[in-house]
């Protein structure tokens, strides 16, 4: 089956698909778009539901704001409503919508009416549509009404249009995803008409301002805004139908956006901007803050600003970052780079007039210097008048260090001056002091530097020109030389003081990357969990400048605190909440975050590839402005730092676990062919003996019929006793093994097995030498009876033609039995060895019947019942084995005691 | 077969006492060796007739035995194996063994495959002819099988397959010797294709082909043709 070229291009994408799938398992969201309130959307989406209803669907309404309308209202009827949960905001009581009992209730379509609203400051989420978005994340489907002026990237628009401020914005990307949009459209006119008529719901307060929204105007204009969206998404849509279904279609550009958020008012607008443009261009974009090194932002209004619009470029769908650097063009243009920008985008700035001689504006640098990206250049009307950037000025006791410095310099330059003056015949001395500005702009930075300047200026004047002694100038070249030298005392003070920040710049930053190289390293030898939380939660509160940190990790379904510092005692519910929020949805939770935000702490989860392992909290030192870039880089790479080490603690853990489990599948093998070959042979023998004996019958002597049947019998007997050894130490092993703890008779014992191995080991020979009086020891009869037959039986096996030998004797406090054989021995390395399970002195095959049980499970047994039992080898003329058995005796008055 | 030789290679000293008295009885004369170093140096003095190896000897590996027997003679040999070591059988057979025995056995049974692996080797030089079994008679030369005296069709492919069981009738063959010999080296790993043909086999040759009395499995090492005189 051939396959052209022309068939790879139209595979569908699967990018498409995949969204398409991931679209299916959650719920789907209906959005009722209006131009402006009053067009009917409510009224419409009930409409809908009460068909739904009808037709059988399960439906439920959450919230739905009728302002006491009639018509509204009578479309309420027949439809569960759900009640609204009550807060308690400043003494009045506010009722929102309850996320939680919709979850509980978990309908197949819920109505939540006003997308745009904010909740109460206790709410989970701090605005409407991110509970939506919970909604549809549990696979419920949600209808909703939206106003077109509340869309993120249109409410600038709208406010320039309309004149009316936009407080309550939605992100764009929730009407993107929702998967029907329904346009509730009325004429301008027709709206007016219905205002007339009091109609349209418009809170008393805000009469006013309603009047000047209200126009023709500003109607047809946002009708157009709504009209246009919508048509847009149309289009969206028809894209994505056309990338599933792999027809031929213009498919998305490959560019990447970046826009420069700055100091200045108008930065909301440049982001607005460029969220329009990367929808246009169907772009990724990035919001880029480069922060000036070595001095980070006092005024906390700019740092708010700074912050509102990044977040409002997160919203948009930007991907946000921050960066500090010496020189802001050179930063961005380098962080442009390395993200392959391809344009960016940027306010016009204001520059002073002053700076525009010394240095272009950031504009035109970025401008000249960006040959390879294209620029737009957002022009935006007279805004608010610009932040000035305020001159930092110094504090109180800098500037009296830096004074009291140059005082001192200049003090001591004057008196070198003199000196070469006198000894050297220096004429024109004004150039020395060019030494004390320097200085004093290395070390004390650039005020001192200009103090120094100004103060070398007139002591110049003073004690060198003449007239001396008087600050007048007599020469006019004089003056000019010193009004020279002024000047490049000035600007060679900047420069020094220039250098000094970027100096201590990079110092910190050299600083910043050492101590997490340090951590690292340390991190690296750590394996046990807990002390990887405790370090780097330590490391974490040191370097990122919180005031506390915490690290939880998942514990049955809950969370557990394991490592803080400093210490915490307790979580308000609050804390665990968001802590759990950011172990469930890997997201971050709490301060300064879209869950929770008045929580003290903000949760990070750590992620690796197994999923969430744990979460850390951070309470920052100042919680009313946002984390320093520097501060931000580092607790993420810290963060980064632990989950990698956590996830290698685990893996370390279940690499030992799988080891151990190796190690017991390989006893486990050998005891089976251990088992498999000593059961086997027994039974091969009584098999081959009885059929012999059946299908041979009268072939075979008398004497070889009657020794086949008494192989049959000894065979039967060791198998038997094969099968006990066995029992008896799985019994061991499991202990389920309980020794009686009688009087034990040592001697009748002995006396016991002698019989038995005369009937079992026929023709063997067994010996015994029992001391007379021997004191009784405590145990149990029939376990030693049995620990001492297997002896002999391995005695016989091992020994030689002489047989076994056993005997007892009393040795202080103990009665200590032995058992010995003259066979070949054992090696003196081995005597510890032949103690274990199986061993074997030799391969499993070639080997003398015996599972190798035999004196583990005498070990057990004497161990049991209070006992030690040695080998040694050699025993009796330098051949043999002896194996030694010590039982601590029962003095002669406890006696009397029974057990 | 009176008077024929038979050397018993094993270390279990209750095997070897069950096995003498039985084969002497049968009509062998019996020798043992416990070791294999000792079964080597037997058969330096004395060739018997047939040898009985245990695999799990004390100081050589039984196949090493195998490969050393077989340099030196061609005497058959019967090994005596353990149920579930598959591999170790096929390996046997592949070294030369001509037989196996899997312990614990009867004794008729052991009997009846030395008769076997004895008349075969007394029978090496002649080429069968024709070979029968049950009903079925195999003539090899011309290509001719008949069941209970009517002609039974049988592609070239299962002729062929038929003849090589039947010239190594009573023989256990593994897979891998049917598929090289029938098939060629190339297929001696395509044991599906085998147990495919010996399917359709023995539906044409069977009376029963759900229980073969021809061609009967050796489970796991391959197929044996049983001839009626077994």
């Amino acid at each position: 089956m051939a396959r052209d070229d022309g068939d790879f291009d139209r595979r569908p994408d699967p990018d498409a698909l995949l969204a398409l799938s991931d679209k299916e398992s959650r719920g789907k969201l209906r959005v009722f778009l209006g131009a402006a309130p009053g067009v009917g959307k409510t009224y419409a989406m009930l409409a809908r539901a009460q068909t739904a209803k009808a037709e059988g669907v399960d439906i439920v309404i959450g919230l739905a704001e009728t302002h006491g309308r009639v018509e509204t209202l009578a479309l309420l009827a027949g439809l569960e409503t759900l009640a609204r949960r009550k807060c308690d905001y400043r003494g009045r009581i506010i009722e929102e919508f309850d996320i939680d009992a919709a979850l509980a209730r978990k309908p197949q379509l819920i109505l939540v009416d006003e997308l745009a609203h904010t909740n109460a400051p206790d709410s989970r989420h701090p605005k409407r549509w991110q509970d939506v978005e919970e909604l549809l994340d549990a696979g419920i489907d949600v209808w909703t009404t939206l106003n077109v002026q509340h869309l993120e990237s249109l409410a600038d628009v709208v406010s320039r249009v309309t004149g009316v401020a936009v407080r309550e914005t939605v992100p764009d990307r929730v009407l993107q995803n929702a998967n029907d949009v329904i346009l509730v459209d009325i004429t301008p006119e027709e709206l007016l008409q219905r205002l007339k008529e009091g109609k349209v719901y418009v809170p008393e307060t805000a009469r006013r301002a309603t009047q000047n929204f209200f126009t023709p105007r500003n109607l047809t204009a946002l009708r157009e805004l709504a009209l246009r969206r919508t048509a847009e998404r149309v289009d969206d849509q028809m894209v994505d139908f056309l990338r599933q279904g792999a027809i031929e279609g213009p498919w998305a550009t490959a560019e990447r956006l970046l826009v420069c958020v700055g100091r200045d008012a108008n930065s909301e607008a440049v982001v607005r901007a460029g969220a329009r443009l990367a929808t246009a261009l169907n772009a990724t974009w990035i919001a880029l803050y480069v922060e000036r090194a070595g001095q980070e932002e006092q005024s906390a209004e700019v740092v708010r600003h700074v912050d509102q619009s990044l977040r409002l470029a997160e919203r948009l769908g930007a991907e946000v970052a921050r960066v500090s650097g010496d020189d802001l063009v050179t930063e961005t243009l380098r962080f442009a780079r390395r993200e392959n920008i391809t344009q960016i985008v940027l306010g016009r700035s204001r520059a002073r007039p002053f700076s525009r001689l010394l240095r272009h504006s950031l504009t035109e640098e970025i401008l000249r210097r960006s040959t390879d990206i294209a620029v737009h250049v957002v022009v935006q009307e007279d805004g608010p008048p610009q932040h000035k950037r305020a001159l930092r000025l110094p504090t109180l006791s800098q500037t009296w260090l830096g004074f009291g410095g140059a005082a001192l310099s200049v003090t001591m330059t004057v008196l070198v001056g003199y000196g070469l003056e006198r000894w050297l015949g220096l004429v024109n001395p004004s150039v020395i002091f060019l030494l004390p500005v320097v200085l004093c702009a290395a070390r004390l930075g650039m005020w001192s530097a200009i103090i120094a300047a100004v103060l070398s200026f007139f002591a110049c004047d003073f004690f060198f020109f003449d007239p001396r002694y008087e600050l007048t100038i007599s020469q006019p070249q004089e003056f000019l030389s010193l009004l020279v030298a002024l000047a490049v005392a000035v600007i060679t003070g900047m420069l020094a003081s220039k250098m000094r920040n970027y100096a201590q710049n990079m110092r910190q930053r050299s600083q910043a990357v050492q101590s997490l190289f340090e951590f690292s390293r340390k991190l690296s030898t750590i394996t046990t969990l807990d002390d990887i939380l405790w370090a780097s939660a330590l490391q974490i509160q040191k370097a990122g400048e919180a005031s506390c940190v915490m690290m939880l990790i998942p514990e049955e379904g809950g969370l557990k605190v394991s490592a803080a510092w400093p210490p915490v005692d307790q979580m308000d519910a609050g804390e665990l909440a968001a802590a759990r929020w950011a172990l469930e949805k890997s997201e971050p939770a709490g301060w300064r975050t879209d869950t929770l935000p008045n929580v003290r702490f903000q949760f990070r989860p750590l992620a690796t590839a197994r999923g969430v392992v744990a979460v850390c909290g951070i309470e920052p030192k100042t919680p009313e402005e946002p984390l320093s870039a520097a501060a931000e880089s580092t607790i993420s790479s810290l963060i980064e730092q632990t989950a990698i080490a956590i996830d290698r603690s685990m893996l370390v853990g279940e690499s030992v676990k799988a080891a151990a489990l190796e190690e017991n599948e390989k006893l486990r093998t050998i005891l089976l062919s251990a088992l498999s070959h000593d059961l086997r042979t027994p039974l091969t023998s009584i098999t081959g003996a009885v059929t012999s004996l059946r299908e041979l019958g009268e072939k075979l002597s008398l004497d070889d019929r009657k020794d086949l049947l008494l192989s049959i019998e000894e065979e039967a007997g060791r198998l038997s006793r094969f099968i006990a050894n066995m029992l008896d130490m799985s019994r061991i092993e499991s202990g389920a093994l309980s020794p009686r703890s009688d009087l034990v008779d040592v001697a009748d014992v002995i006396r016991n097995v002698l019989e038995r191995s005369k009937k079992t080991f026929l023709g063997k020979d067994t010996s015994i030498s029992i001391a007379p009086d021997l004191p009784p020891i405590r145990g149990d009869a029939a376990l030693l009876g049995q620990v001492l037959f297997n002896l002999i039986d391995n005695a016989h096996k091992y020994g030689g033609p002489t047989g076994a030998i056993v005997h007892a004797r009393r040795e202080g406090g103990d009665v200590v039995i032995t058992v010995t054989d003259e066979g070949p021995g054992v090696k003196p390395a081995d005597l510890e060895r032949i103690f274990e399970k199986f061993y074997r002195s030799g391969r499993i095959d070639g080997r003398k019947a015996g599972t190798g049980l035999g004196l583990s499970i005498c070990r057990g047994l004497v161990r049991a019942m209070g006992g030690t039992v040695i080998a040694q080898s050699p025993a009796i003329r330098r051949r043999g084995t002896r194996i030694i058995m010590r039982f601590p005796a029962i003095s002669e008055s406890k006696q009397g005691v029974a057990a | 077969m009176s008077d024929a030789s038979v050397l018993v290679v094993d270390d279990e000293p209750q095997i070897q006492r069950v096995l003498r008295p039985s084969l002497t009885a049968s009509g062998y004369e019996v020798r043992e060796a416990a070791t294999g170093r000792e079964a080597l140096s037997a058969l330096s003095d004395h060739s018997p007739d047939l040898i009985i190896l245990d695999l799990g000897l004390p100081d050589m590996d039984g196949k090493e035995v195998l490969r050393r027997l077989r340099i030196l003679t061609r005497t058959p040999v019967i090994v005596l194996s353990a149920r579930d070591r598959e591999s170790e059988k096929i390996t046997a057979l592949d070294l030369g063994a001509d037989d196996y025995v899997e312990k614990p056995f009867a004794m008729g049974e052991l009997l009846a495959r030395m008769r076997t692996a004895l008349r075969h080797s007394q029978n090496a030089s002649l080429e069968a002819e024709c070979v029968g079994a049950d009903g079925l008679v195999v003539n090899i030369p011309k290509r001719i099988v008949t069941r209970n005296g009517a002609p039974a069709k049988l592609t070239p492919k299962e002729f062929d397959l038929l003849a090589f069981l039947a010239r190594h009738a009573d023989r256990p063959l593994t897979h891998r010797e049917i598929l090289k010999a029938v098939w060629g080296p190339a297929h001696q790993n395509d044991s599906q294709t085998l147990r495919v043909f010996i399917g359709q086999l023995r539906a044409k040759i069977e009376d029963n082909a759900a229980a073969s009395t021809i061609i009967v499995t050796e489970p796991g090492v391959g197929y044996r043709f049983m001839t009626s005189e077994s």
